[in-house]
This record gives structure tokens, sequence and C-alpha cells, in this order.
């Protein structure tokens, strides 16, 4: 099949409903969004902490948080296969190649990205920020809220950043998953299993619909930084 | 006639490695006591003034505030609900005009319900009631340190820390904000303003306090 005629096909798929097609979407968002949202509330609390707080062994967590974006998302599926196979000390939990090892996988890998992103979004604010605060008389979990209230923008595209990063990776969730069909197969895995088949239609389809998603998410927080908060050079 | 002082400050050390940028033997705040902290410049009036609003660490420190005696650092709960400080350029809340006068009254837990007619009230005193539901973001200087004030005042402190509080304002701004201060002290808070501005050095029944050497003179 040539390649015009494989992104032909691939269009006929993505209109024609196909439900196979579609639950691999479904799956690859439901594990993605469930896994980011156990990952955000403790990397951001963790990034505000790490961003607010002086402690011993701060800049060894600093550059723990920033090595952990660079790791293989393969290597946490090795990690994770190990913890979750039936010798494994959570093997009790029977998650290998079931959707909530994927959304276990998907927190671990979006953690670091959230974590570090929003340590630089909080440390970016201007500190008369949490200074007000305080001085105002608000309590020390106030002052963490109106920090990151401030710092919305840069939280927001800290989510956006780790889903981008949980919804793209293959790794974990082939390892994690096994990409069964019809239960953890997900955008990626389906991906590279169609293409090693030599079936790139379904390949396409699901591509154009990867990135359709990551120009949504882009879009989205786009249109909530807004013009008028972010005007940048006029020149 | 002298009153009994508000806060006592004794002993107030910091040193940056070897070097003591403050050495403070004893400083008496009057209640409803205005002073003035001048010095020349990098001599730590700001600094001096973010340790007595718990901004900033000492190294050693007490304070003794109606007759109890209370470290400066870690900053007591007590000192909290009496002091406020004030930045040289304060900051807003990207939220209304609003919302940014009524924080400290919504952060100690008063509902937005009985905070609105005390946040309209301070919105008068300091002139920005027709600034109500604009963006902070967008106020000028001399805006901004009005309703910081108002913000301020709003809690009643007892003692208001005010870091250069006309600087970089001209004309009607700088003189609009000046004409806040003696109202304050009217109303019985006391004000430590650190201050170049001879305006406010000048103005009537205030204190000068001057640093220099990291010590304080009484003028």
């Amino acid at each position: 099949m040539g390649l015009l005629d494989a992104i032909r096909h691939a269009f006929a798929l993505l209109f024609s409903g196909d439900a196979a097609l579609w639950h691999i979407v479904w799956v690859s968002l439901k594990t993605s969004i469930l896994g980011l949202l156990f990952a955000t509330p403790p990397a951001v609390l963790l990034g505000y902490l790490i961003a607010m707080h002086r402690f011993p062994g701060r800049r060894i967590a600093v550059w723990l948080a920033q090595a952990a974006l660079s790791l293989p998302t393969v290597l946490i599926g090795l990690l994770l296969y190990l913890l979750l196979s039936r010798r494994g000390p959570m093997g009790g939990l029977e998650w290998l190649f079931s959707q909530p090892g994927i959304v276990l996988g998907q927190c671990i890998i979006g953690l670091p990205v959230l974590l570090a992103f929003t340590l630089a979004a909080v440390q970016a604010l201007d500190p008369r920020y949490a200074e007000t605060a305080l001085a105002h008389g608000a309590s020390r979990a106030r002052v963490m809220f109106t920090v990151l209230h401030e710092a919305r923008y840069g939280v927001m595209a800290a989510v956006i950043s780790g889903f981008g990063r949980v919804i793209s990776e293959v790794g974990c969730a082939l390892m994690v998953g096994g990409n069964i069909e019809g239960q953890t197969r997900t955008i990626t895995t389906a991906i590279a299993l169609e293409t090693s088949k030599g079936e790139f239609a379904q390949g396409i389809a699901l591509g154009i619909v990867l990135v359709s998603i990551a120009l949504l998410m882009n879009g989205a927080l786009v249109l909530l930084q807004g013009e008028a908060h972010n005007p940048g050079a006029r020149l | 006639m002298t009153t009994a002082p508000l806060l006592t400050v004794h002993t107030l050390r910091k040193a940056y490695g070897e070097r003591l940028l403050f050495d403070v033997e004893r400083l008496d705040i009057e209640a409803g006591g205005a002073y003035v902290l001048t010095g020349a410049n990098g001599t730590g009036k700001s600094t001096l003034l973010r340790m007595l609003g718990g901004l900033e660490r000492c190294d050693s420190c007490t304070v003794e505030l109606d007759g109890r005696r209370l470290p400066l650092y870690p900053y007591p709960a007590l000192l909290r609900r009496a002091v406020v400080y004030v930045h040289q350029h304060p900051i807003m809340f990207s939220t209304s005009v609003g919302h940014n006068i009524a924080y400290g009254l919504l952060a100690r837990g008063v509902n937005g319900h009985d905070a609105r007619p005390l946040v309209e009230e301070a919105m008068a005193w300091a002139g920005v009631a027709h600034l109500r539901h604009s963006d902070p973001v967008r106020l000028s200087g001399g805006e901004k340190q009005r309703v910081a004030l108002a913000r301020a005042r709003l809690l009643k402190p007892r003692l208001l820390l005010l870091d250069e509080p006309t600087a970089n304002l001209d004309g009607q701004a700088r003189e609009q904000v000046i004409a806040l201060i003696p109202t304050l002290v009217e109303q019985g808070r006391s004000v430590v303003m650190a201050c170049h501005d001879r305006d406010l050095i000048g103005l009537p029944g205030v204190r000068r306090l001057k640093l220099r050497d990291g010590r304080l003179e009484s003028r």
C-alpha cells in the first residue's frame, strides 16, 4: 500500500466510526487522564515545597527532579514489570497486563514532568506574592494556594506537558499493559504493532488522533493563558 | 508626654558571615507613634522592617508586645496579627482591586458578606473606590500603593511597617499617599516607614530613627 492510499484509508477508518480504533483511543485517554489525576496533587505539592523552602539536600532534590525528566519510559516499564509480575513485591495486586498497571506507569512517568515544571513556575514567581500573603495573615495552606493561583499558567503548562508525555509514551504501556486487544492496547502500542505488521492505515489514523489531541491540549493552554497576560514583544 | 511602648525590640542582631549588619540594642515603638527610618542606601532599612514584619530571619532578637516577651524568629502568631508589612512596590494578586483589599480579611476567616462593607470603607478611605473592578495589574504606582495601604489598614494592625511608601511616586500620586499616613496614626496605628522623602520626614509628630552601621540613632 502506498503512502497516499494508507492516508486515504486512515481517514476512512476515522470517519467510519471503527469501534476497535475508537476503543484504543478511549483506553489511551482514560489511562493517561487517570495517571495524571493521581500524579498531579503530589507532584504540584512537592514542586511547591521544593521551590519555596530552603532545606538541606534541596539542590539534590532539584537535581533528581530534573534528572527524572529524562528517565526512559521503557526503564520505568521494566521496573514496574518486575514489581507487578507474579513473583514481584506487588504481584498480589494482579495489575500486570491490566489498565491499572498502565495507569500506575503513566502516573510515575507524569510525576517528574509535573514536579519539575511546577517547581520552575513557582521559582520564577515574584517572592512578594508569598510575602504579601504571609504579611496579611494567610495560613501556610492559603499562602500555597495563593502562590499556585498566581503561578497557574505555569502549573497548567506542567499538566499539559505531563499529559503530552504520558499519552505519547510507548515503552511502559507496552511492557506493563502487554498491548492486549480490547483491554490494554493504547494509541502508541497499537501504532507500533500495526506498523510492524505492515498495516499502516490504522497507525496513521491513530497518529492523526494523537496529533489532534496534542493540538487541542496546547490550544486550550494558549486560550487559557490569554493575550492580556502574555502580550510578548510588540515591535 | 511619652506613652507606653506598643512594641519593644531587644538586642536585634543579624550577621552575614563575619560581618555584623544589625546590632540594635533597644527600640521602643509607642502605640500610635509615627517613625521614619532613615539612612543611606544599603544600610538595611528595608531588611530591618522585613525582620520586624517576620519576612526575614534575624540571628537573635526578642520583642515585647503587651508585656509578653516573644522571639522574633520564628515569627509568633501574636505578632502576625498585630503587625502588617507593606512592600515598596506592592504586589497585586491577579483578581479585582476589591478582592485584593479583602485578601487579609478572607485569609483570617471573615466571610465575604461581612467583609464587603469593610472593604467599601477601606476603598473610600484610600480613594480607590472607583477602581473596585479594575485589573490591579494595570494600576499606576500610586494607585497600587493606596490599594496596598487599604489592604493593610483593613486588618486593623497595631503596627504598620511601610517600606518607602512614596518611592518612585511624584506629583499627585505622592501627595495622595502622604495624606493617608497621618490618618493611620490618628486611628491609633503605630507606623514605621523606611524613607528618604522629606515631606514624610517632616510630617507633624513623626520621630526619626537613623540607621547607621547597623545601629539605630534616635533623633
